[in-house]
């Protein structure tokens, strides 16, 4: 059995989102291919945790893969594959597969699960089963996302987002060139120095998520 | 007209009072966008164009603002359609530009142009106006306590005092940021001015000013923009907002001018082009 | 009191004579004529031609009124005339007809700001009490609000005037201008279908027309009936796009942004009330939208029809006389006229 934590969007009451992490997976190539192979067994975004700041920034694509896939406008086939996709700055399906889904040899993996596209009432059972599942396909360490989701972002390199959404300023009117978001290091309000950069990288993230491709 | 023929001078348009009680056509007449829900959403105000609520994003933690811009009846559909997104699409890409160059300003959080919504962090605090307002409403007996009415330069000042002109110098650094990074608010008035303060600003008891960071909101007349011009005519829609507050709160005005002079480069050529702008009160000359 | 209004500041000369039977009651009109100059098709009207028009027809219009509204000279307390804004021929054909009317007949003279007549006239026709004023003509676009005795100016067109904008384009698809190129493409927009994309230039409460009108005429390059049909500009349904599609998309473009700076000035001064004048108020579909509005934020709107929308003398008269019961009036050597007057300019004296 797999830790799973059980999220709510306040606006999706019906969806909920299910999150496990796992570390120093030993099969990821075997996850991929099944995901390739479309088997519906494995119905899940399995994301790189390497390129995942936060909770929010899972939420917001959930949530707007959940707005798109039920106002039929997503440009994917599932809500998990618009998930993936929504992660991308930019509009290109393979490269946003390749960026922010689990490559064949990654070690520290996110699985994202949502649900509510069953029955009423199927809520509990799912919940157990999507833990059982990946207790059973995945093999690496079960660890906690916390209560909060506070620990989703243990593993994230924030280098390696930084460049994926291209958070070096200095392209407009004559600003601080070079100038790095979330990298001041300053210790403000008690809030330590990295969480600070986390939190101001956050929010220009999910804004960069927002305006994706247009 | 005898009075046509010399001209009185024309006094500039004021800001008028918000109307008190909203119109009947306001939000409870709209149906909120997918998948927002009236329950979950608190009317903050009603614009000409967009319909702001207080509302809860991707977590019940995160207070988040919502700004619906409503299909307008009137508008052929495809070209509502086609309006509503450019201006969605263009004040998000401002908020995102300013907070990707480290401008103080509300974080997108998500949007949908088609449905025609935008969420954005919802930033604790109160307004500058409401600090001005507060320090105008407490002007007589702060004069009885022996200061004077205008704030002079030379005279020592209270702790209330030095703490109106440090927010000023703030105002004047944010607004100078703005502008560096290339973009004009549209419609800089002290209430789109906030003071951020994570317990919510209340006039508290020591009457000082909150000491956050001025944090610009409502973006949706906003242009990315270098122009002397446009910079000069946002600094001369916060002067007619400081000039409404009370007559003395000029010399605070000043000093954000003081600041906003020494904030960037071109800062000092906007100032003289704030002279031209102030002589023509925005508005050309007419033709028949 | 009695007045006798002459308006000529663009192609209409109108006469008009209004009483004011008593502060309490409503105006009556006794007489309300009005000629216009047409030019021909494709062409606009020149300033030297209108004025002698003007000059041609004032007399015999004046007597017509006279006549019809049964009044004897000494009944009238002033004559009253348009001192501007407008064309400056026109305008000083018709400030020399007030002016000889003044010293034959031994009456005061009141000069008129064409914008306020237009705005009172306005109000009285329609009981609307404090609107927000959208006053759009072939020479203005203005957005108006009363506050402190003056109209003051909330957005403006910040070169051509709207109705200049649609009698330009009317030039362009060569369709007459009798009897007004706006009242044509009204007609024939009504038969459009298809909105083809145009500028939409709003800014803050001002709006611009010239890039529209522009990008309207090389459409309408692109429709010529000249053109092989496969280089004609289609639809997105592949039909070819007609003239009137091109009238129905201006007609909506440019109506939707003056409805849009009308809102925004209405929420700014929390009014709920709007009153369409000028020409281009005529257009129905214009009405229409502003309907629209003005009943998704609960107020209403107040238009008038043709006899006060387009210029008229009653409204010079009735203006003119709020002024002089002031106790204004233009000395002779003052009675000048000026292409560039501004709204704002007039101290309103006549209202709280």
């Amino acid at each position: 059995m797999a830790t799973v934590r059980k999220f709510h969007l306040p606006h999706y009451p019906s969806y909920p989102i299910y999150i496990s992490t796992f570390k120093n997976v030993e099969n990821a190539a075997f996850l991929r291919s099944q995901l390739l192979e479309g088997n519906p067994n494995f119905d899940y975004a399995f994301l790189d945790a390497s390129t995942i700041l936060s909770l929010n920034h899972i939420l917001l694509p959930a949530f707007l893969a959940l707005s798109l896939h039920t106002s039929g406008r997503a440009k994917t086939k599932t809500v998990h594959s618009e998930l993936v996709f929504r992660l991308h700055p930019n509009n290109n399906i393979a490269e946003s597969f390749k960026k922010f889904g689990i490559g064949d040899s990654s070690r520290n993996i996110i699985a994202v699960k949502i649900g509510g596209f069953m029955k009423e009432g199927q809520d509990e059972v799912a919940e157990e089963s999507v833990s059982r599942h990946l207790g059973e396909v995945v093999q690496g360490d079960s660890t906690d996302p916390g209560e909060r989701g506070e620990r989703l972002g243990e593993e994230c390199e924030m280098e390696k987002v930084r460049k994926m959404y291209k958070l070096e300023s200095g392209a407009g009117g004559g600003g601080k060139k070079g100038k790095k978001i979330g990298n001041t290091g300053e210790a403000v309000n008690g809030m330590g120095g990295e969480e600070k950069d986390r939190k101001e990288m956050e929010s220009v993230v999910l804004g960069v998520i927002t305006l994706k491709g247009s | 007209m005898a009075s046509a023929a010399h001209p009185e001078p024309i006094e500039p348009i004021q800001p008028l009072q918000p109307p008190s009680g909203r119109p009947r056509g306001g939000h409870d007449q709209h149906t909120l966008p997918a998948p927002f829900l009236p329950d979950a959403c608190e009317p903050l105000t009603q614009g000409a164009e967009a319909l702001v609520y207080r509302t809860h994003f991707l977590t019940p933690q995160t207070p988040a603002v919502l700004k619906y811009r409503p299909p307008k009846p009137y508008r052929h559909p495809t070209l509502d359609k086609r309006l509503t997104k450019a201006r969605l699409l263009a004040e998000a890409r401002v908020l995102v530009k300013c907070r990707r160059e480290g401008v103080s300003v509300p974080a997108v959080l998500g949007a949908d142009w088609e449905g025609g919504w935008l969420v954005l962090e919802y930033v604790g605090g109160g307004t500058v106006r409401g600090v001005l307002d507060g320090w105008v409403h407490r002007l007589p007996e702060l004069s009885r306590e022996g200061n004077s009415e205008t704030i002079s330069e030379g005279r020592k000042k209270s702790e209330e005092e030095e703490a109106l002109w440090e927010l000023m110098r703030k105002v004047g650094r944010a607004v100078g940021r703005l502008h560096e990074i290339g973009v004009c608010h549209g419609d800089l008035t002290t209430s789109n001015l906030m003071v951020r303060d994570e317990e919510e600003y209340t006039e508290n008891e020591t009457n000082l000013p909150p000491s956050g960071d001025i944090v610009l909101i409502d973006f949706g007349l906003a242009t990315q923009t270098i122009q002397d011009e446009d910079r000069a005519v946002d600094l001369y829609v916060l002067e007619r907002a400081f000039a409404a507050t009370h007559p003395a709160a000029e010399p605070l005005f000043q000093e954000v001018l003081r600041t906003y002079g020494g904030s960037f480069k071109g800062a000092k050529s906007v100032l003289r082009r704030l002279e031209d702008v102030r002589l023509r009160g925005r508005k050309k000359s007419m033709l028949g | 009191m009695i007045a006798l209004g002459l308006e000529g500041s663009a192609n209409k000369l109108g006469v008009g004579i209004i009483s004011h039977p008593h502060p309490s009651k409503p105006p009556v009109i006794l007489a309300n004529l009005r000629h216009t100059y047409v030019s021909p098709p494709g062409e606009g009207f020149l300033p030297k031609d209108t004025a002698k028009h003007h000059r041609s027809y004032v007399v015999r219009l004046v007597k017509q009124a006279m006549k019809q509204a049964g009044v004897k000279v000494e009944d009238l307390d002033c004559i009253c005339y348009t001192k501007g804004p407008g064309m400056g021929a026109p305008l000083q054909a018709v400030a020399i007809a007030a002016r000889t009317l003044s010293l034959l007949w031994g009456k005061k003279l009141v000069g008129v700001n064409h914008c306020v007549g237009h705005i009172e006239m306005g109000r009285a026709i329609t009981g609307a009490e404090n609107p927000v004023v959208l006053y759009v003509s072939g020479g203005n676009t203005q957005v108006i609000a009363y506050s402190s005795r003056r109209y003051r100016i909330f957005g403006e067109a910040l070169d051509i005037a709207v109705g200049n904008c649609l009698d330009r384009f009317a030039r362009t698809i060569k369709i007459p201008n009798d009897p007004a190129p706006g009242y044509n493409i009204e007609q024939l927009a009504k038969k459009g279908k298809n909105l083809i994309d145009l500028p939409y230039t709003v800014k803050g409460m001002d709006a611009s027309f010239s890039g529209i009108l522009a990008s309207a005429d090389i459409l309408a390059a692109q429709i010529a009936d000249t053109l092989p049909e496969e280089k004609r500009l289609k639809a997105e349904d592949g039909s070819l796009v007609t003239k009137e599609d091109l009238c129905f998309s201006l007609q909506e473009t440019v109506f939707a942004m003056l409805v849009e700076i009308t809102e925004r000035a209405m929420a700014h001064v929390g009014s709920s009330q709007v009153l369409v004048v000028g020409g281009v108020g005529c257009n129905e579909r214009l009405q229409e939208m502003m309907g629209l509005m003005a009943r998704d934020r609960g107020g209403s709107v107040f238009a008038t029809d043709e006899r006060f929308c387009i210029d008229n003398g009653i409204m010079i008269a009735h203006a003119g006389l709020l002024a002089y019961e002031t106790g204004i009036t233009t000395a002779l050597e003052d009675s000048t006229c000026t292409q560039r007057y501004r709204t704002d300019e007039v101290f309103v004296g006549w209202r709280e």
